[in-house]
């Protein structure tokens, strides 16, 4: 048997009445004042997206239920001493973290820019090797633009939500498609209304489109040192 | 470039942290998915990966 992790949560754990996935198993393995809690695995059965989804509902519940850290979807222990040896090993970082996300929540804003990347043709009187030159120069001034107005709209938001900038993650421009992705970790009993001001910022910017997510468990701000 | 509609992104965004963010408890044994594709890999390459799969189907249809 296989422990597959969903999340860690300090002991001891509330009285939880739910399966694992596929409605297998759902165990809890302590190590002093910590825990793990895992769906009983069989390791021959191959994990699928939908698996993924399950995990994340079974994250949402246990965090509702208790301050938890949501583990890596996919990380699984060959036995229950070896995922408690596992928490021994990182009791103090993870209790850290733990008290890191207590009672807080986690929203995700996504901008999508609302044209492709501008490719110009360049006009040259020139040969094609400076035709080609010119080209390149444009595209990387254009994707250069791009990346400043992206880190533009990041500072802004941060500035309108006037909020702590550990409580902030962000990557810009990691597609074509996408400007900004970032995570804020909001107090759960606020996170309705700090949606609503997300949603406020990203709809007055005219060159994205904002999507937002959340709240969910804290899966961006649930890392240890 | 492929327009992501509001669903895409909502689920793109999801995948990405549950295959790229939560404790890593390094050194243990991580299971590997049905389409490895999607794990390890950022948001921007699992768009890429949509993209792909989008258009193949375009194809076959």
């Amino acid at each position: 048997m296989t422990l597959l992790a969903h999340a860690i949560a300090p002991s001891p754990p509330p009285a939880f009445a739910h399966e694992g996935l596929r409605g297998r198993p759902l165990a809890w393995s302590e190590a002093g004042d910590l825990g793990l809690w895992s769906t009983e695995w069989a390791p021959d059965i191959k994990l699928e997206r939908n698996d993924a989804l399950e995990h994340h509902r079974l994250v949402e519940r246990i965090c509702a239920a208790q301050p938890c850290l949501p583990v890596r979807f996919g990380t699984a222990f060959a036995t229950p001493d070896d995922a408690r040896a596992s928490l021994d090993k990182r009791a103090v970082a993870l209790r850290a973290a733990l008290s890191r996300v207590a009672g807080k929540s986690e929203l995700a804003l996504t901008l999508l820019w609302r044209e492709p990347p501008t490719s110009t043709p360049i006009e040259s009187a020139s040969g094609p090797g400076r035709r080609y030159m010119e080209q390149r120069r444009a595209e990387f001034a254009a994707r250069e633009a791009r990346r400043a107005r992206a880190e533009s709209l990041v500072q802004h938001v941060i500035a309108e939500l006037a909020i702590d900038r550990q409580l902030v993650w962000h990557e810009t421009c990691t597609s074509d498609n996408v400007a900004v992705s970032l995570a804020v970790l909001v107090p759960t009993e606020q996170a309705g209304e700090r949606r609503m001001e997300l949603e406020q910022i990203g709809s007055r910017f005219p060159d994205v489109i904002s999507v937002l997510n959340g709240p969910w468990p804290p899966y961006t701000f649930a890392r240890i040192e | 470039m492929k327009e992501l509609t509001a669903e895409d992104t909502s689920l793109l965004e999801l995948v990405d942290r549950l295959l790229n963010k939560g404790v890593v408890l390094a050194g243990e044994a991580t299971i590997s998915v049905a389409g490895i594709d999607l794990i390890y890999l950022g948001l921007n390459v699992v768009l890429a990966a949509v993209e792909t799969i989008e258009k193949q189907e375009r194809r076959a249809s």
